[in-house]
């Protein structure tokens, strides 16, 4: 956490549009895939370069703020990482004016980006580790950018595995994915609140699935996303299994408005989770009661 | 930097008649009683011995509502749809006169917030384009500005002059080149002598005594009290009289939390998104979709609202975010009021520190 400069602010009246913080760059979508009943996948295409300036590219983890010109604005996390800078996966929930907005995009649409903002998950750090990556809900979303970080440099990394809690089987995403991150040596396990007809997978919650796991306290990092409950509970059952507050990594939602500090809606204590998060380490947390709240 | 000056109460007046006349002015004026910024046409409507006006100046560098940008939406041959999107960066020149010292260390904050990291050019441009002469004043009941030493301004607060009447005339501060290049231009009257300005710190040293309001322990200490309060039965005391209108948001002069939202014309040609106050005590400021709320009672919103005027800014900007204007407690349909909120956290903390001390000490009998 930086520190920000005090130093007296610098009046000056050059205070151009283009810097504006809020000026977003157009982007086209690519490609809109339907993976399930509420989330589309979306592929955008930014401008190699940009005019202002060459579009940096994310980090897992990170998140942009999407928009469409009289729909608003919403912080959406990265799903893959990006392979050329320019390319950008987001996996979309419709759950408002917004987003029902955003689903109705097809290929050559347009929609407003900012970003990537936040701190996202750190892979170099996580290179001789064992990572159990535990997701619930939507929070596979964020996961998937690390996991394929991660599977793309499977060598540099220990045991890798994945426990997935959704609440029924049409909500288990990337299904379509599992045949591949398991051939390259990560261990999918998925688990649902409720089973419908034909689900022959486990019943229960994601912490149901962490029972049988044996692991290496010392040499595993924890990767967890999800709603605030489930915080809760996975971290109080991998601190029972030996893991220090260090090595469990989360990434926390909130309401966020500017990305950049200033609106205020994402504060916790004296953190911004946009510029700080969305990822912290459990012990960056300490006395940061609502966070998980 | 210019030395204090001062000048005759007729150079005063054609002083301020000047500001009025050469720019877009505004100051505090009796509004139907209550003491209120407004644009001013005269001297004779500016009244520097008010109260401390409802609303704070914020709403001069931070408007209530504010463009960020414009989209011009169209339609492409293929069916798809595209927009020019055009940032809104705006600014006109204006003078602020009457803003008191607490306002003044308000000012300062909302620059350092705006200024951190990637700078918010909307408010930098207007801040740049805003004059601000400050004026003395005298404390009421409530104000409290004296517990968190901000009942002064020094010359580098952020005024670009600053005037403290005198029976006879005013000694004029000046904080800027600025506000020199005005001062000649309009009233440049003589130096301070060494007496008259002994005057101003003897006329401090009895200000700090006019204050009936107060905090029971230095500011240095406040962090400390909010950070051990969490659990505090305070809050939800409070939170059950709470009502959660924003009403202590609204006022506040260092409250700078934005909603960010957008318009499209009624042609579905055009679009805005546009900034407007937005307050960490209202109900849905914390709410993500899907309902979930990060702060979903009314005393966990006061527990935030006060951590961020008392403790939290400390760390990210090495300052507190309460400059003891009163505005809050003034305005507070149910009588929450900030001073006696943190004077009972002030004698909890006591509380627990004396208990801890007395088993400390028990313990270390025992050990003994």
């Amino acid at each position: 956490m930086t520190k920000a400069r005090v130093a007296k602010t610098k009046v000056s009246n050059e205070c151009r549009q283009t810097d504006s913080p809020y000026l977003p760059e157009t982007v086209t979508v690519e490609r809109v895939e339907s993976i399930s009943a509420c989330e589309k996948l979306f592929r955008l295409k930014r401008e190699a370069r940009r005019a202002r300036k060459a579009a940096p590219a994310h980090a897992p983890g990170q998140f942009y703020m999407v928009g469409l010109p009289g729909y608003g604005e919403a912080p959406i996390s990265v799903c893959a990482p990006s392979a050329t800078g320019s390319d950008i996966e987001l996996c979309i929930r419709v759950a408002g004016n917004l987003t029902g907005a955003l689903h109705r995009l097809g290929p050559g649409d347009t929609l407003s980006l900012r970003g990537p903002f936040g701190d996202g998950f750190d892979t170099t750090a996580l290179k001789g580790r064992d990572i159990i990556f535990i997701a619930g809900g939507i929070g596979i979303a964020p996961m998937r950018s690390l996991l394929l970080a991660v599977l793309n440099g499977r060598k540099a990394y220990g045991e890798l595995k994945l426990l997935y809690g959704a609440k029924s089987p049409e909500e288990v995403l990337f299904t379509g994915d599992f045949k591949v991150w398991k051939k390259k040596g990560l261990s999918v396990d998925v688990i649902v609140d409720s089973g419908t007809e034909g689900w022959n997978g486990r019943v229960g919650l994601v912490t149901d699935l962490m029972g049988p796991v044996k692991l290496n306290a010392l040499q595993t990092t924890a990767v967890v996303i999800g709603p605030p409950i489930m915080y809760r509970f996975v971290v109080a059952k991998l601190k029972r299994m030996g893991m220090a507050e260090s090595d469990i990594l989360l990434s926390l939602e909130r309401r966020m408005k500017c990305g950049v500090g200033k609106c205020g809606h994402c504060q916790i204590n004296s953190s911004y989770v946009c510029q700080d998060g969305p990822v912290y380490t459990l012990e960056s947390l300490e006395g940061m009661g609502e966070a998980f709240k | 930097m210019t030395e204090p000056r001062l000048i005759d109460t007729r150079a005063l007046r054609s002083l301020l008649g000047a500001l009025i006349r050469d720019f877009r002015a505004f100051g505090p004026v009796d509004s139907d009683g209550v003491p209120a910024f407004a644009p001013l046409g005269a001297v004779s409507e500016l009244r520097l011995d008010l109260d401390p006006t409802h609303l704070s100046a914020r709403e001069f560098f931070l408007p209530p509502k504010e463009t960020l940008l414009s989209f011009a939406l169209s339609e492409n041959e293929n069916g798809t749809k595209s927009a020019v999107t055009t940032a809104v960066v705006e600014a006109k020149e204006q003078v602020l006169i009457g803003l008191k010292p607490c306002d003044i260390h308000a000012v300062a904050l909302m620059d350092s917030v705006m200024a951190a990291g990637v700078p918010d050019v909307n408010y930098q441009k207007r801040r740049a384009a805003t004059i601000i002469v400050g004026a003395e004043c005298t404390p009421d009941d409530t104000c409290f500005c004296a517990s968190l030493g901000t009942e002064q301004v020094k010359e580098d607060s952020g005024f670009d002059l600053f005037i403290h009447e005198l029976k006879r005339g005013a000694i004029i501060r000046v904080g800027t080149e600025r506000g020199a290049k005005l001062l000649k231009k309009y009233a440049w009257g003589r130096r301070a002598t060494k007496a008259e300005l002994e005057g101003l710190t003897r006329y401090y040293e009895s200000k700090l005594a006019a204050f009936t309001a107060k905090l029971n322990t230095p500011k240095e200490e406040l962090p400390a009290v909010l950070a051990a309060s969490d659990e505090s039965p305070v809050w939800g005391e409070i939170g059950a009289l709470c009502t959660g209108c924003g009403a202590c948001n609204h006022v506040c002069p260092t409250c700078y939390c934005f909603d960010v939202r957008d318009a499209l014309t009624s042609d579905q040609k055009s679009a805005e998104r546009y900034r407007v106050w937005d307050g960490c005590t209202l109900d849905d400021f914390t709410l993500v979709a899907g309902g979930h709320n990060f702060r979903r009672t009314r005393a966990e919103r006061l527990r935030h609202r006060f951590n961020r005027k008392l403790n939290y800014g400390v760390k990210k900007f090495d300052s507190l975010f309460c400059v003891g204007c009163g505005r809050c407690s003034r305005t507070c349909l149910v009588g929450i009021n900030i001073t006696e909120v943190t004077n009972s956290l002030i004698k909890e903390a006591r509380g627990v520190d004396k208990v801890a001390g007395k088993e400390a000490g028990k313990a270390r009998t025992k050990s003994d």
